[in-house]
Formats: C-alpha cells, sequence, structure tokens
C-alpha cells in the first residue's frame, strides 16, 4: 500500500462526491444547492491538482488535465454565484441557478473521468 | 540528353496515336461549321438569314456526336438541311474513328507496360513506410513477401515474368505490396522500385539466375552506397565478385539447406531451437528429433549435395554416395560411391541394412521420393530426410511421412527473413553452434521455463530516447540499469516477465546470452523471447519513469512535489538521528 496512492485517491473521489452533492436536486431551485458544498468542492480540487504536481507519467498528466477542468468550472460556477445574488440573501434567481448548476454539472464529468483514470491505472498496475 | 520518365513516354505514346484522329476531327469540324454558316436560311421579311459561327459550332458539336436536339435556333432553309446531312455523316465518321483509336490505345501493350510503370513509381514514391526491394518472385520470392507480410512489412516486388506479378495481385497480404513486370538488373527499374528512397530498408536478389544477381546487386550499389543488399548465388565466382562489394551479404540457398541438414542429424537440439524460433509447424520446444548415430546415406551429388557432404564430414559421420554421374576426383579418398540411380539395388550395394539415415538429395522430386518409398521398404527404421525441391509438390511430400522434409526456397525465404526482421536471432544461432550442445540445451531449459509452451515471440528494443524514454532519463541521470531487473514484472514485483533476453546489439558488436546483471547502456539494442504480453509489459516499464524505477530499486518512489519533499526530509531526519 501507498501513502501518496491513499491521500490522493480519498481527495479525488472526496471531490466526485462533493460535486455530486452539490448538483443534486432541481436545475433551477436555489434551496436545493448549498453554497457551502460548492465552495468545499473547490478547495478539495485545488488540494487534489496541488498532489499531482511534478507527476512525470501519462496517467498523472491526464489525472492534472481533468482536475484543472473540474476547477475551472467549479470556479466559474462560484463566480456566477458572486455575482448573481450580490447581497447574500435569499440566493440567486432560477434563471441564474441553472447556470450555475449546468456548469457543476460539467465539472462533474471532469471528476467522473478523473475517478476512472485513477481506479483503472491502479487495477491495470495491480500492486 | 535527359532522361525520360515512364510519364514522358505515356505522353508520346498517346499524342503518337491520337495525332490523325485529332486532325482528321479538327478537319471535319471546321469544313462542317463553315459549310453550314455559309448555307443560306430561310428568308424573313424580304432577306436570306445566315446562322452565325456559334451558333454554327453549337449545331455541328449536337449533330456529330449523335444528340441531334433538332433545328435550332430557328428552322432550316433546304439548304441548310442538305448540308446537315453532309455534316451528320462525315461527323459522326470522325468520331468513330477518334474513339476507335483510343480504345486500340488503351490496348496497346507499350502503353499498359508505360502506365503500369508510372503508377508503380508512384505508388512506391509515395509509400512512407519502411519497405524492401524484392527482386524475383518465384517460390523463394513468394514465400519471403508472405513472411514479411506476417510482420507486417512492406516490399515492392519486381519480376521479368507478368504471370507471377499477375498472381501478386490476387494475394491478400496484410500490407500493400506493389509489383512490376520488368527486368530488375535495369537501372531504370531498380530506380522506379525505390532504391534511393529514403524509407528503403534493403534489396532482396533473388531471381534463379546468378547472372541476373550480381547485376542487381552491382547496379544497387551504385545507385545507392548505403542500401544493404542481400543477393542469392549458388556458384563460387558470382559470390568471389559479390564478397569484394561492401554491404552486401551473400545466401546461397546450398549452403543453407546443408547447414541445415548437417545440424539436424549433428545438432539436434540446436535444430530444434532454430526451428522453434522461425515458427515451423509441429515444433515442441527441447523435444528435438532424435536422430540415430552410424552411416548415412546421400542420393544425389550436384551442388547440393557437394555442400551436404562437406558440412557432414565436417561434423565427423561417414556418408556413402549415390549418384550416377558422380566425379570420383571430386571426392575425397576413402567415400564410398555407388553409381547409380537411386534404387533398390543401388541402395542395397550402399549398405542400406545397417544405415542410420538417408538423405534423398536430388533435383527431382519425382526421384526423391520414389528413393523414399525404397528405403520404407529395405530399412523401416532408417531416418529419412528428403529435399523437397517444388512447393507444388507439398502434399506428396506430407503424405511421404519422412522424418525431415526440407524445402530450399523455404528455407533460404527464412533465413532471409531472419536477416532482415532480426538478424540477432542468425548469429546466436550460429554462436551457438560453436558451442558446446550443454549451453544451448541451458538455454532451451531456460526459454522452456520462462515461454513454455507458448509459439515465441521474438522482438527487438533499442535503447534511444523515442523506443526507451524512460531508460535514456535514468542512464543520463547517473543511474545504471541491468538486464535482470529491467525484465521484472511491475505487477508482482520482484517476479521475472516471462521473456528472455538472448543478445545485446552495442556499438557493433553483439553479446550473446547476457547475464542478468548485465548493465545496459544508451543506443543497446536488445533482442528478446517471450509472450506477446510480455511485450507490453516491457513498454510500459520503457516508457514510464515510476514503473522503471520500481522495477530497479523496488521502491515506490513519491510522485508528486508534495510527497516527494516529504520523502526527503523523512530520510533526512533519518540520517540525523
Amino acid at each position: 500500500m501507498n501513502l501518496e496512492r491513499v491521500v490522493f485517491g480519498f481527495f479525488v473521489i472526496l471531490t466526485l462526491s462533493l460535486n455530486a452533492a452539490f448538483v443534486a436536486g432541481g436545475v433551477e431551485t436555489a434551496a436545493h444547492h448549498n453554497v457551502w458544498i460548492l465552495t468545499f468542492t473547490i478547495i478539495v480540487n485545488l488540494v487534489a491538482i496541488g498532489l499531482k504536481l511534478g507527476d512525470r507519467s501519462q496517467t498523472g498528466a491526464l489525472l492534472l488535465a481533468s482536475g484543472l477542468v473540474a476547477g475551472l468550472l467549479l470556479i466559474t460556477a462560484r463566480i456566477v454565484w458572486i455575482v448573481a445574488d450580490p447581497e447574500g440573501g435569499s440566493g440567486p434567481g432560477p434563471g441564474d441557478m441553472a447556470d450555475i448548476v449546468s456548469i457543476a454539472m460539467g465539472a462533474l464529468v471532469a471528476n467522473v473521468i478523473a475517478t476512472v483514470i485513477l481506479v483503472g491505472d491502479t487495477l491495470l498496475s495491480r500492486r | 540528353m535527359t532522361p525520360t520518365s515512364d510519364l514522358d513516354r505515356v505522353a508520346m505514346i498517346v499524342l503518337r496515336y491520337m495525332r490523325r484522329p485529332l486532325f482528321v476531327l479538327l478537319f471535319v469540324y471546321s469544313v462542317g461549321i463553315m459549310g453550314m454558316a455559309l448555307m443560306p436560311g430561310k428568308v424573313v421579311e424580304g432577306e436570306t438569314t445566315h446562322m452565325n459561327l456559334f451558333h454554327a459550332f453549337y449545331f455541328f458539336t449536337y449533330t456529330a456526336t449523335t444528340t441531334g436536339f433538332g433545328e435550332l435556333p430557328n428552322g432550316f432553309s433546304e439548304e441548310q438541311r442538305l448540308w446537315t446531312i453532309f455534316c451528320l455523316y462525315t461527323g459522326v465518321i470522325a468520331w468513330f474513328y477518334a474513339i476507335g483509336s483510343l480504345i486500340q490505345l488503351v490496348q496497346n501493350p507499350h502503353f499498359i507496360q508505360a502506365m503500369d510503370g508510372f503508377r508503380f513509381a508512384r505508388k512506391v514514391k509515395s509509400n512512407a513506410e519502411p519497405f524492401v526491394i524484392l527482386c524475383g518472385f518465384g517460390d523463394a520470392g513468394s514465400l519471403l513477401a508472405r513472411g514479411l507480410s506476417d510482420h507486417r512489412m512492406r516490399a515492392v516486388i519486381l519480376d521479368a515474368d507478368p504471370e507471377r506479378i499477375k498472381a501478386l495481385g490476387v494475394r491478400d497480404y496484410t500490407v500493400p505490396m506493389p509489383g512490376l513486370h520488368a527486368d530488375a538488373s535495369a537501372p531504370k527499374h531498380l530506380l522506379a522500385a525505390g532504391v534511393e528512397h529514403p524509407a528503403c530498408r534493403a534489396l532482396v536478389a533473388l531471381t534463379n539466375d546468378d547472372d541476373v544477381n550480381l547485376k542487381i546487386a552491382v547496379m544497387a550499389r551504385h545507385l545507392n552506397p548505403r542500401l544493404r543488399v542481400i543477393c542469392r548465388s549458388t556458384s563460387a565466382r558470382h559470390e568471389a565478385n559479390l564478397r569484394a562489394l561492401d554491404n552486401v551479404t551473400v545466401v546461397d540457398p546450398f549452403e543453407i539447406f546443408a547447414q541445415l541438414v548437417s545440424r539436424a542429424i549433428a545438432r539436434s537440439e540446436l535444430h530444434n531451437l532454430n526451428a522453434w524460433f522461425v515458427g515451423t509447424r509441429g515444433v515442441e520446444l527441447g523435444a528435438p528429433v532424435q536422430v540415430p548415430r552410424g552411416n548415412w546415406i546421400l542420393c544425389g551429388y550436384g551442388r547440393m549435395g557437394r555442400w551436404i557432404h562437406h558440412n557432414l564430414q565436417a561434423h565427423g559421420l561417414d556418408v556413402c554416395i549415390i549418384d550416377p554421374e558422380v566425379d570420383a576426383n571430386q571426392v575425397e579418398e576413402g567415400t564410398a560411391i555407388v553409381r547409380a540411380h537411386a534404387d533398390h539395388a543401388a541402395l542395397m550395394t550402399a549398405g542400406i541394412d545397417d544405415a542410420a539415415g538417408v538423405i534423398a538429395a536430388t533435383n527431382r522430386d519425382a526421384d526423391n521420393l520414389s528413393t523414399l518409398l525404397s528405403v520404407t521398404e529395405l530399412n523401416p527404421q532408417a531416418f529419412r530426410i528428403v529435399r523437397q525441391n517444388s512447393h507444388e509438390n507439398q502434399v506428396a511430400f506430407d503424405a511421404a511421412r519422412a522424418d525431415l522434409v526440407l524445402q530450399h526456397s523455404l528455407t533460404t525465404a527464412r533465413r532471409i527473413l531472419k536477416l532482415l526482421i532480426s538478424p540477432l536471432v542468425q548469429e546466436l544461432i550460429d554462436w551457438l553452434a560453436g558451442r558446446e550442445p550443454a549451453q544451448t540445451r541451458a538455454l532451451v531449459a531456460r526459454l522452456k521455463a520462462a515461454v513454455g509452451e507458448e509459439p515465441p515471440h521474438l522482438w527487438s528494443i533499442r535503447l534511444v530516447p523515442s523506443q526507451a524514454p524512460a531508460v535514456i532519463d535514468y542512464l543520463e541521470a547517473g543511474g545504471s540499469v541491468a538486464l535482470g531487473p529491467l525484465c521484472c514484472d511491475a505487477r508482482a514485483f520482484p517476479a521475472r516477465l516471462p521473456c528472455e533476453a538472448l543478445a545485446v546489439h552495442r556499438a557493433g558488436e553483439s553479446i550473446m546470452l547476457p547475464d542478468a546483471d548485465f548493465p545496459l547502456g544508451v543506443g543497446d539494442e536488445i533482442l528478446l523471447c517471450g509472450t506477446p504480453w510480455s511485450e507490453s509489459m516491457l513498454q510500459a516499464t520503457l516508457h514510464n519513469p515510476y514503473t522503471l524505477r520500481y522495477v530497479v530499486t523496488g521502491v515506490d518512489e513519491p510522485r508528486g512535489y508534495l510527497f516527494a519533499w516529504l520523502d526527503r526530509r523523512r530520510r533526512r531526519r533519518g540520517a540525523h538521528s
């Protein structure tokens, strides 16, 4: 067992889980989506990116790329939230909420890809 | 004089053939159009109208080609109609003449040949994959092409016989193999076949005529001195000439055949290993054919017979020769000779009853097969080796159930294929032939343990940045990689992958059967034998720096900067305390 693999696997899978937790619910309903979960997802994702820096293997490069895509989309979603809800009151309107959730849905795809690569690589190397 | 290309020839033939029909068409068109413009048309409002030149051309075009739209743009006068009849007949006849000439041109053998040459040269020129030029597409040539196709290597084929090139068109090769019916010894055709092409790897001269082969080799040497040439030769005179040229490998089918026969008799374990490497049907590694010891009878003492006799004597075997035309001066003292055809009586005289085996090596398949029948009747215990001359008689030889059937076109094709695809294999076999049989048995035992019953997969890797980036980086960073760790299975460290390194080629020298702790260097070429999946596993080790470090050191090193930093800190702490 390799400690680095445990730590990295933890952060990648946690990003996926948090991302899924955020997008679950009605697309236009602000009450179904928690801005704290979105923020946590961004932080965990950034940690996963940081752990992959310095890896020179092909799978490492692919994992870094998918992490960067997910990070970009999640941060975009967070910025849209800030712009759409300046007072921090009742949350964004239905139109803005649909934008935020669909962007986060895109990040979910990137996270699924990262997890599939991680699991596949581990299964193929079998050690 | 400027050199003419095939395209120039094509253009010239077309012009020569089509000149007269084109002039006829031009003449008929001119007369018809002018006449139509001059003919008085219908009278409109008291004035005679005339067709203008463009309308006349339009009218003639649709009339001469028998389209016949009718009287356009206005109705015709009687004079114009008369002229129309003239136009129609002359125009149609001129067109038929032109089309007939064109069809004749397309069927002209010179034109067909020039077009074939042009298309062939264009195909070769546009090919970017590595390829081999193959001159001569007989038995050995077609077997070699089949072998190359199995290894996904392209070949460009030249043969003087048009029937063989036609046969090439219906083969199901895995890669494109363009062929041309042409005399390969003409430099023009060698150039068309790509002798100067940068992707051309080698030229193989395999025609049945030694003179032609020599000519091809010499031409190719002049056209491209860096190109490797492999040349078939059966005469000593030609061979001496060829050996004087550098970069030329001479392949004598009789010598190869005789070498195989004598190794099958005297070094059966080596013969078995060689047959396993080249993938002969029904060969099991480590189970060599048991050849009895004793006197041998050789039927046929031509060029092949002499080589076999020579090789058998070198191995210290007694041989009795049966041949109707053998010259006693050619044979050394003390060799028993029976001057007859190899029938019952001759075999009895030669001592078939207590002979260890018989080699039927004449150049006639029917004689060899009938000798086999006699031997089976007289001494069923005798070991029977037979030479098969023609590939077409395969079924008869299969039915004859000889102990060993050798076909010289096949052995030649296999030897050349080995030289082209993996030259180190032949070097290894020759190296083993010069060593004790125990060394071969040890290698066979190692291969059996590593690869097992599966057919062998031979491949070679070069330690260059494009093929083994991880190894190059590791070596340049000051690390050292040995052969043994490189072949470790990263999934089950420290178990080995099912492959064995057979040879390492470094700076023009070959190291045979290197040890597991043999240190590797940049630029080495390694010949490996294993299972197909072990090649892809080894590929992963060669490309992935972490897998390589793991198999070399046994430690799975951290990958990211953070864990690498933590690792260094921990080690520094460990060193302090």
